[in-house]
């Protein structure tokens, strides 16, 4: 029975039963814990983190990582609130499109650093991270955006109820953020060229040898990577509206830990952005129940965070391994039984 | 003959800075033929093949497809001029299923994909082949015949018409070996020219319809596979006078076993290897590609110690468990492969040759005395005759001869009593050659224990008292170098044994 399901679902059900077992823990732990609080403030962060996780699945497919994404975030947060600031009236489309093409421009310097001078991409985007930071803090000019100078669409966009049960509120924010990791992922499925995303991840010799361009691949991985940190920089501007030069700062690690949680395979080839938004999910919700339950000190937090990743891990291994030896077993016994 | 030949190469050479792969190599291909190319290894046909699939240009020479003259610029051009090829071990996509490696390179059908569609074309496709295999099947669960078919199955989705099979057998149980024959057979029957290339003779007379004989990267002979013989075939790949640039000199053996090897077993591996070594001996273990040797020899260096059999080392029952136990009673292993297993490239010459007895240059804090590390590394250098300006250059820009000479100092300075090294002379040039096959005299004739493996049928009659032939995991027998001669070795290398004794 097991050995029928696909493997990539499986890791989906079994990260929705740890999602659900953490819910469960913590609301005997913590008192007045399942409400429609929790499910907002979740859903607020996960709403930029999703995307994040979405775009870094996208380069850790193809065998790479991209640690710049944080100060992607944070240039174009930064930037696009500037441009609203001089130009009051732009609307939302011409804004979120200047967004997503700054963000592209950043994953197209990364993409063409690795695929075209084979420079590690770990080496290039933990440069380029301090880089983009650095023209952040050039740029800026010791200045900060405010909310007080932003339209009152872009303030109030995440925050728009387009649903309410009671107390849970389903906001815009989120929404977008679910669809578009929902379009993303009908996109690698059913593209043609996304597959050779899988192909270079899994084996970069054999997709040479199959006539892949595997630098055109790295590449457009990186620029997608980097039109989806814009996009989620756009979103920060909007949730946070005050934004300084360091906004963004770490995002780039929580956003490994979130595809890896969710079952991206850190050496490529294998993960579903799915999995990466359920990961962000799990993560967060974890990181926001620790703070509430009182058994764990602040200090420890990271600690509890980190033990997660390296369960999560060990466990996607080892269930792999066996659900492979269990195919392995199906077969040959299907195989002796056959004449 | 009558048709068109698909593919033409023309006085094809091939030049690697000073090393011919390739000269003046022509061969002519038919749609619907099993063309079989045989050879020693390192005859050139890796290169050749990598010049029909575009991923080495030919320094000079023509490719003509379908009669007309072509550049085949890459893998790309290679497979949009349907030329395809199959490795012994198989390029596929491990986290992809079956149906997905099959399309993988395709770009006909549009941006979508139609996962139903494709599924049944997988379908047709691997039923084409005549095979069993499940298209929803992840590959990396597959076995290496099944891998094999799902290429075999991409390139036939592109339209091949040229389909090269490189050692396609080497890996697999006779019984997949002859599905895959099968395959070749029923593509050909399909009008798809079949290049085969493996050093099983026997699989040649049951599927080949021409041979053709490479040597030293040069065409030797194209005949019909009904006007040759095994013997004819193998004394066409031997070629050259024995002898020629390697002098024999006398032996050192003494009367002193110091290993004695019964029935050394790997299960699925190798089986019942025996023989015993002295003093003084040098043994060449020969053999071709994928005959186990260096399975054998890792097995006593205690790296795959789950081998069965009884080892007696020294007079003593020896079972060595890790490579650690291996080195501390006094045995060395020299790797083939010096980039992998054998330097630290980046690290001087001096720092590789202490790596194995570090202890020996501890002072007495627990320091590296650098100076009698500097100290010996000289010895070495003049001994044997390592040519850089000083010890401290890194190893890695150093000549193959060079690096070749520092591995050997390195196991050397350990002092031991049994030395193994595994293809001494691989990529190096010929004055460098003679030269290790010196150090390696020398160190016998101070009473070390020397075996040899070589793929080098001149290196092994020259150096050899004795030659262990294997093929395939087994035995096929001892031969004293003075019996011994190419042709010999060749066909117990080959398997031939039992048609020798019919004729």
């Amino acid at each position: 029975m097991l050995a029928r399901i696909s493997p990539q679902t499986l890791r989906i059900l079994a990260l929705l039963a740890v999602v659900l077992a953490v819910l469960l823990f913590f609301s005997t732990q913590v008192p007045n814990y399942l409400n429609g609080r929790l499910f907002n403030r979740i859903s607020s962060s996960v709403a930029i983190m999703a995307l994040i996780a979405c775009g870094q699945t996208l380069v850790i497919l193809t065998r790479n990582i991209d640690l710049s994404i944080g100060s992607i975030v944070g240039f174009v947060a930064f930037a696009t609130g500037s441009l609203i600031t001089n130009n009051p009236e732009l609307g939302p489309v011409l804004l979120v499109s200047y967004s997503i093409i700054l963000g592209a421009c950043f994953g197209v310097v990364n993409g063409l650093l690795v695929a075209f001078l084979r420079i590690p991409s770990i080496i290039v985007t933990l440069a380029t991270m301090a880089l983009f930071r650095s023209s952040l803090v050039e740029y800026s000019d010791a200045k900060s955006i405010t909310t007080g100078n932003l339209p009152e669409w872009l303030i109030s966009f995440p925050n728009y109820k387009v649903l309410t049960f009671g107390t849970l509120q389903l906001r815009a924010g989120f929404l977008v953020a679910v669809l578009v990791v929902i379009a993303v992922h009908i996109a690698l499925t059913h593209l043609r060229p996304a597959r050779k995303l899988y192909a270079v991840g899994s084996n970069p010799e054999a997709a040479e040898m199959a006539g892949i361009n595997t630098k055109l691949v790295v590449l457009s991985a990186f620029a997608c990577a980097g039109a989806l940190a814009g996009l989620a920089g756009f979103m920060f501007l909007a949730r946070f509206g005050t934004i300084t030069v360091v906004a963004g700062l770490g995002i780039e690690l929580k956003s490994v830990a979130a595809s890896v949680v969710g079952g991206v395979n850190i050496f490529g080839g294998s993960g579903t952005v799915i999995g990466a938004l359920l990961g962000a999910i799990l993560v967060d919700l974890i990181d926001m129940s620790l703070v509430r339950w009182a058994l764990v000190s602040e200090f420890w937090r990271e600690a509890v965070l980190g033990t997660l990743i390296l369960l999560s891990v060990a466990a996607d291994a080892i269930l792999m391994r066996r659900l492979i030896a269990l195919r392995v077993a199906r077969e040959k016994t299907t195989k002796e039984n056959a004449p | 003959m009558k048709d068109q030949p698909v593919l033409q190469l023309e006085n094809i050479s091939k030049h690697f800075g000073m090393t011919i792969a390739l000269a003046d190599m022509s061969i002519t291909l038919h749609p619907g033929e099993v063309h079989a190319i045989v050879g020693e290894n390192g005859a050139g046909k890796s290169t050749m093949i990598k010049v029909m699939t575009g991923i080495y240009q030919p320094s000079a020479g023509t490719i003509l497809i379908g009669g007309k003259p072509q550049v085949i610029s890459g893998p790309q051009a290679a497979r949009d001029a349907g030329i395809a090829a199959i490795y012994q071990e198989p390029m596929v996509f491990p986290d992809l299923d079956v149906t997905e490696n099959i399309f993988i390179s395709d770009t006909s059908a549009g941006l979508l994909m139609r996962p139903a569609a494709q599924r049944r074309r997988a379908i047709e496709l691997i039923e084409r082949i005549g095979i069993n295999l499940d298209p929803d099947r992840i590959a990396s669960g597959l076995t290496l015949a099944e891998q094999q078919v799902v290429e075999i199955a991409r390139a036939l989705s592109q339209d091949v018409r040229i389909l090269i099979m490189d050692e396609p057998t080497a890996s697999l149980s006779a019984h997949e070996a002859a599905q895959l024959r099968k395959i070749a057979k029923t593509l050909a029957a399909q009008g798809v020219a079949v290049v085969y290339i493996s050093h099983r003779l026997e699989e040649i007379f049951e599927i080949a319809d021409r041979v053709t004989v490479i040597r030293d990267g040069a065409h030797i002979s194209t005949k019909p596979i009904a006007s040759v013989t095994a013997d004819s075939m193998i004394s066409e790949m031997v070629g050259r006078e024995v002898g020629n640039y390697f002098a024999k000199a006398p032996g050192t053996v003494t009367d002193e076993v110091i290993l004695q090897v019964q029935n050394l077993s790997l299960a699925g591996v190798f089986k019942d290897i025996t023989f015993d070594l002295h003093k003084g001996e040098i043994l060449c273990m020969a053999g071709l590609v994928g005959a186990r040797r260096t399975d054998v020899a890792l097995a006593l260096f205690g790296v795959t110690p789950t081998a069965t059999g009884e080892v007696t080392y020294k007079g003593k029952p020896a079972r060595f468990r890790s490579p650690r136990e291996a080195i501390d009673a006094g045995v060395a292993y020299v790797s083939e492969d010096r980039r992998k297993l054998g330097l630290a490239m980046p690290m001087s010459i001096r720092s590789n040759i202490s790596l194995v007895t570090l202890d020996a240059f501890l002072s007495r804090f627990g320091l590296l005395n650098r100076e009698k590390e500097t100290a010996v590394a000289h010895s070495y250098r003049e001994r044997l005759n390592i040519r850089t300006q000083d010890v401290d250059s890194e190893v890695g820009m150093l000549s193959g001869g060079n690096q070749q000479k520092v591995m050997l100092a390195k196991w050397l300075n350990m002092e031991p009593d049994l030395l193994i090294f595994d293809e001494p002379t691989r990529g190096i040039d010929i004055g460098a050659k003679a030269e290790v096959h010196d150090l390696i005299r020398e160190f016998a004739a101070a009473g070390g224990a020397v075996l040899v493996i070589s793929s080098d049928l001149p290196e092994v009659l020259a150096l050899g008292d004795r030659i262990l032939v294997m093929r395939e995991g087994q035995q096929m027998g001892i031969l004293d170098t003075s019996e011994a001669t190419q042709e010999r070795v060749m066909i117990l290398a080959t398997g031939q044994t039992a048609l020798r004794e019919a004729v």
